[in-house]
């Protein structure tokens, strides 16, 4: 016990601290590294010099409200030589949240920005754009190397515009008795062709362009190399057509560049995240840190892998847990059944709420929602059901080490599920909150920005179990029998416990004293912020220490 | 609708055209998407004097989708597979366009077979071949123009020595059976291992084959 509350005094101080002065950094680099001491003021200097604050100011700009997710996962030790030589400092953890429409508004704006130096129509720009793949840089290089050239292979019209011929041919046009290449039905209709003279009935060509809005090349005219421009597509097709083009023509240079963008996972969000320099990511593998972005709609998602917030899991971890998962989840279905019977009376359960404190309602029974234990020791002293008690080490060694280890797995696996099905029920806890705040607001004329510290308490207790949720990720691959494992555990255990009060208190039954508890929430949530920092720094030194290798 | 009535004037123009050595009919008369084509084989290539027939399915979107098309004829060529007749051709995948007709895309086969592109092969083993030697390919090609494409009827298959039908000189395969393996063995492995011709001296390769050939029987 004694050990456990020391560990968590000095997570405590850097979780704290740590951005509020370069003084409190240095505090934490001294205890970590070994040859850095607190005097040395050479060493004080590189620190500061290296200390990632700007960068996180950067993200704070941005994303404004959600500067709790910086603060828990951006890994203040992130320090490299990278961040000491960039001069912009935090350049290289900029990213920024785009629809597929701002990506294009943008691509315009160059367009805009080209044209004097092309003097031809920005039309015809955005033409050459399409097909240098959105690559300023490339096409300028082949445009002044072989400017007449690119504009045939392109199928820009390099005729003159004054002439006569030309002004005749290109358009919509009303022709009696027309004769289709095409379909070949001769029939009165209208008829489209560009400068060329290939001459086709509109629905032939309405047809062909609507096969072709979804592959993001240049349309062009169905028997030479000349592009259709966007205001001949909308023409022909009557509708604006021409935007979806532009969509697919933006999604396929995103999916060229899924170096530095990446659509958020979530289902049904447009947003994509454009991360500028990914060079720095590499830095972050290497420390067992992942760059977690949040997108317009507050959906946070890692960078490198693109699964959900997975800290302090890192992103092999992550990988390696997913594909087990899919892997055994086959042998698991048995074990992940949603309803428990009660330990006592074997009537049948469901979980409705977040909060795994369970109380029969037919024979009034306390249980832990996890181990089915009674509840009594769980809220006094420690959360047991984090600990996996290993039943077989008095058995012989003869037993199955397969068996044993699915059994582990099995373990870890359930609990990992349970968290994330409590954290799902949250969130309808959430809606019941809002509800409840609003009901306070009218009832008691209490203001917005009074009962914002249950939305608060809310998010805390979101993070606070994802962590706990992948924490199980990190101590089903790290070795069990070393000392900061058994920190770590302890570590889960005390997150366990405090999110589970938290989510207790946010149970509200009645309004009116919640408000008088207002206090109360604030020192739970705080206490589950300051446990999640400290799992969260104690799974990484388990990644960084490789006590926590995933294998397969 | 517009679509028979293109398939049917796409039949005439080639009609029109005897010219061009092409020929293009139905396969059954109650079937106009089904068709069989035929043209010549380029003259100065080792596809000379042969008939080439290639297998015709016209879809339903046609023609605004490709006609699906593969050699019944067989063809010792980079770009079309040597068992299955597949080819490999821009302009009946995503070059397509609805200008193009059943008779203009026969005319590209046969440019095909002119100017192959083994750099984006459809059959690996035959592509090797051409870019490795030239000639042993030529020979082979012209072999099996011979044997299956020539316009004379079909000669009989049986008498045609397996390695020759593959480009391998026979002498490699003589090698071999005189180590006592049987011979269509010996030209199955010679195929997988992509050898045709082999220096008396190089005895790493000599040794990898029977090891090969060891391994398979």
């Amino acid at each position: 016990m004694t050990s456990v509350q020391s560990e968590d005094n000095s997570s405590l101080i850097y979780g704290d601290d740590f951005d509020d002065d370069d003084e409190s950094i240095d505090l934490y680099e001294s205890q970590t590294t070994a040859t850095c001491s607190m005097g040395d003021t050479a060493c004080h200097k590189l620190n500061s010099l290296v200390s990632q604050e700007s960068e996180f100011d950067f993200d704070e700009d941005q994303f404004s409200g959600n500067e709790s997710d910086d603060e828990l996962l951006v890994d203040p030790m992130t320090l490299s030589k990278k961040a000491l030589d960039d001069d912009k400092g935090g350049s290289s953890l900029k990213y920024e949240c785009l629809t597929t429409q701002d990506i294009l508004d943008r691509m315009l704006k160059r367009v805009h920005h080209l044209q004097p130096v092309f003097s031809i129509p920005s039309e015809d720009i955005l033409v050459l754009m399409q097909r240098y793949d959105w690559n300023e840089e490339r096409l300028l290089e082949e445009w002044t190397e072989k400017m007449d050239e690119l504009l045939v292979e392109a199928g820009i019209n390099t005729s003159n515009p004054g002439d006569k011929l030309n002004i005749t041919m290109r358009g919509i046009k009303h022709r009696s008795d027309f004769n289709c290449f095409i379909c070949c039905e001769v029939r009165s209709t209208e008829t489209f062709s560009l400068e060329c003279g290939h001459e086709y009935c509109i629905e032939c060509y309405r047809r062909y362009i609507s096969d072709r809005l979804n592959e993001g090349n240049v349309i062009t005219c169905m028997d030479c190399a000349l592009a259709l421009k966007n205001e001949d597509i909308d023409a022909i097709m009557g509708t604006p057509s021409s935007a979806r083009l532009m969509d697919s023509s933006i999604k396929s240079f995103i999916q060229k560049h899924n170096r530095n963008y990446k659509w958020c996972p979530y289902a049904d969000c447009k947003c994509i995240i454009h991360l500028n320099d990914t060079s720095y990511l590499q830095e972050y593998t290497r420390l067992h840190c992942s760059r977690f972005v949040t997108c317009k709609f507050s959906h946070i998602f890692c960078f490198g892998c693109g699964y959900g917030m997975h800290a302090p899991a890192d992103c092999n971890v992550t990988m390696a847990w997913v594909k087990k998962a899919r892997k055994e989840s086959e042998n698991l279905n048995w074990v992940l059944s949603h309803t428990k019977e009660c330990p006592k009376c074997s009537v049948n359960i469901e979980k409705n709420g977040g909060c795994n404190h369970m109380v029969c309602s037919s024979c009034k029974y306390e249980f832990c929602w996890i181990c089915s234990g009674e509840w009594g020791p769980h809220g006094r002293s420690f959360f047991q059901c984090t600990m996996y008690k290993n039943d077989d080490e008095k058995q012989k060694a003869s037993v199955e080490n397969s068996k044993k280890a699915l059994k582990r797995y099995t373990f870890y696996y359930r609990v990992f599920n349970e968290h994330e099905v409590s954290a799902k029920l949250d969130w309808k806890l959430g809606q019941t909150v809002g509800q409840k705040v609003k009901a306070m607001q009218e009832k008691m004329g209490v203001s917005w920005i009074e009962g914002q510290f249950l939305a608060e308490s809310l998010q805390i207790l979101n993070e606070g179990r994802t962590v706990l949720k992948w924490s199980f990720a990190v101590a089903f691959y790290s070795d069990a029998s070393h000392n900061l494992t058994k920190i770590f555990v302890d570590n889960q255990m005390l997150l366990s416990n405090a999110v589970e009060q938290l989510s207790e208190l946010l149970q509200i039954k009645n309004p009116e004293t919640t408000m008088k508890r207002k206090s109360e929430f604030y020192n739970k949530a705080g206490y589950v912020r300051n446990r999640t920092r400290a799992l969260i720094e104690c799974g990484r030194d388990l990644l960084r220490k490789c006590i926590c290798k995933p294998v397969d | 609708m517009s679509r028979a009535k293109r398939i049917m004037k796409e039949m005439q123009a080639v009609k029109d055209d005897p010219a061009a050595k092409i020929n293009l009919e139905f396969v059954t008369e109650s079937d106009i998407h089904h068709l069989k084509g035929s043209f010549l084989g380029p003259p100065g290539t080792p596809y000379d004097g042969g008939l080439f027939i290639v297998d015709i399915e016209v879809p339903m979107e046609y023609p605004f989708k490709p006609p699906k098309m593969k050699f019944d004829t067989k063809v010792y060529h980079p770009n079309v597979s040597s068992v299955t007749g597949a080819i490999c051709l821009d302009i009946l995948k995503n070059a397509w366009s609805p200008v193009i007709t059943l008779k203009s895309a026969l005319i590209s086969l046969q440019a095909l077979l002119q100017s192959p592109e083994p750099n984006d092969p459809q059959d690996a083993e035959v592509a090797q071949h051409y870019l490795r030697d030239k000639d042993s390919f030529n020979k082979t090609a012209a072999l099996w123009t011979k044997l299956y494409a020539s316009a004379n009827g079909k000669d009989s298959e049986k008498d045609v020595d397996e390695a020759k039908l593959y480009g391998i000189d026979p002498a490699l395969v003589e090698h071999f059976e005189a180590l006592g393996f049987a011979k269509p063995k010996i030209v199955e492995v010679l195929r997988r291992l992509g050898i045709k011709t082999l220096d008396s001296t190089d005895d790493a390769t000599d040794d990898k084959i029977t090891d090969e050939l060891l391994r398979s029987s």
